[in-house]
């Protein structure tokens, strides 16, 4: 780092302005957002940037706004505004404790909402929530603007459906209608990423359970959660849709665990997390903190 | 490039590389208190307060800090009362890890005057301490929250 050709350091002020040298330079130029995730590989040498597009002086990424019900978060909002802001607090309880749940506060006064969905590691906390929540990706380039799902979004490990001209600018969650919950299981420290995550959210009689950190991508089986329509879900069912998530899983093995170990434990916070938002019926309260899988 | 900023109280301007961490720039500058030690942001003890906040010097890139306040413990001069409660806590061994853990400490006073042990636990779960002085690192934030010595 350092010496040798200057690299070049690109810090525009507007959104037009990132957008149009986004759009010129392409990869050839390395966004940076918080840049937690970036200097890791560059304090380790795997990568070395030639250029870099800073997206830290861009105040229209920075907003959390709620437009006609649903909460729009600026790409370069920090984890930690997410975890402490007083609307999403309320309104939005899950959002908070996951985001608030990653890393330390020094890792989240950094950590940014778009920074995290770009770089896609499969060990995050957020993707899961997001994806349980149907929360949408906003993607923008000169040539126009388009919304995806989270699972649209993430491809595979590291990879993401943004193209080389595109920005992520904003995450759009609707408005939380009925309880959600995001559990954290962690093998090693309680700083640590995530060993299994798993989020559920009922919403207008539909139940999405998302499993994060278990493969390339989250994974979540609609078919399944077909069960947990309308009224309570009764604790066999809870069991039942636990038990087809992990039969059906192919989860993979790291240092966090193998792919046994991590089968049985979504059985079991699969089960978990369905018996919290199964408990109090469709529909009422407006979402439910969880517990972060402490136990 | 130039890099302007507040650093420790004064209108500062510094030279760095557009691809260089902060924390390298700070100790070019003789700030010896910001230590290199994990570069992964696991550890703390490269912990700075930028407008307030701390972050990891070893993780951010130097000219993101254009025209924010940054502080490192030099700027709180040994006459901070947070530094004072480790001092009498005995908040340390080797003190590695220690500037790291009083600026923590001074974000986590300034937004929650009164933090529960879980709060305070919570804050330092970017820390580490090799010397294992949790317990007395505990205590001196206690100290500086005005609590009497084994109040809890
Ligand atoms: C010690 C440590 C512990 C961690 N623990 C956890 C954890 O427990 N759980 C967890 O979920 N995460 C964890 N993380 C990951 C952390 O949350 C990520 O490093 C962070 O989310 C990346 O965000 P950033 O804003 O710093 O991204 P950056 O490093 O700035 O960017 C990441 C990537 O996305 C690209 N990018 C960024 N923003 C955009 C955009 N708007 N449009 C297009 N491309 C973009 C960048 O070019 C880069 O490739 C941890 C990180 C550290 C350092
Ligand atoms: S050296 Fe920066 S966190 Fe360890
Ligand atoms: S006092 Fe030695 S590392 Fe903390």
């Amino acid at each position: 780092m350092g010496g040798g050709t200057a690299v070049e350091w690109l810090a525009p002020s507007s959104l037009e302005e990132a957008l149009a040298l986004r759009a010129e330079r392409g990869g050839d130029t390395t966004v940076v957002a918080g840049g937690s995730f970036l200097a890791i590989l560059m304090n380790q040498g795997f990568v070395a940037p030639t250029s870099l597009l800073s997206l830290g002086k861009v105040q229209e990424l920075r907003g959390i706004d709620v437009v006609d019900g649903e909460l729009r978060l600026g790409a370069m909002v920090s984890h930690r505004a997410v975890e402490r802001d007083p609307v999403i607090r309320r309104d939005w309880p899950v959002l908070s404790r996951a985001f608030g749940l990653v890393a330390s506060p020094r890792v989240r006064n950094q950590a940014t909402v778009g920074g995290v969905l770009a770089d896609a590691d499969y060990a995050s906390d957020p993707p899961a929530v997001l994806c349980a929540v149907n929360a949408r990706a906003v993607l923008r380039s000169p040539r126009g603007v388009r919304q995806v799902a989270i699972d649209e979004l993430i491809l595979g490990f590291y990879e993401t459906c943004i193209a080389e001209d595109e920005l992520l600018t904003e995450v759009r969650v609707p408005a939380a209608l009925g309880p959600a919950v995001y559990r954290k299981f962690r093998s090693r420290s309680s700083e640590d990423r995530p060993c299994v995550a798993v989020a559920a959210a009922r919403s207008a009689g539909r139940l999405r359970v998302v499993v994060g950190a278990c493969a390339e991508v989250p994974q979540h089986y609609p078919d399944v959660c077909a069960e947990g329509a309308d009224g309570p879900i009764d604790d066999a069912v809870a069991r039942e849709i636990g038990a087809v998530y992990a039969k059906r899983m192919a989860p993979l093995s790291d240092s966090r665990g193998s792919a046994e170990y991590r089968r049985r434990v979504v059985a079991v916070e699969v089960r978990r997390a369905v018996e919290m938002v199964g408990a109090d019926g469709a529909g009422n309260g407006a979402g439910r903190e969880g517990a972060g899988g402490e136990e | 490039m130039k890099l302007a900023l507040e650093l420790n109280g004064r209108p500062t301007e510094l030279e760095c590389e557009p691809d260089e961490m902060l924390l390298e720039v700070l100790r070019r500058e003789g700030l010896g208190s910001v230590r290199a030690t994990c570069g992964i942001g696991v550890c703390g003890a490269c912990t700075v307060l930028v407008d307030g906040e701390p972050l990891s010097g070893c993780l951010t890139l130097a000219p993101k800090v254009e025209g924010r306040e940054v502080t490192t413990v030099e700027g709180l001069a040994g006459a901070d009362p947070v530094q004072r409660a480790f001092i009498e806590a005995h908040g340390f061994q080797c003190g590695w890890c220690t500037p790291g853990f009083v600026l923590t400490a001074k974000a986590l006073l300034a937004e929650n005057p009164q933090p529960s042990e879980a709060e305070i636990a919570e804050a330092f779960g970017g820390n580490l301490c090799r010397c294992g002085s949790y317990v007395k690192i505990v205590d001196a934030v206690r100290r500086a929250a005005g609590e009497p010595a084994g109040a809890r």
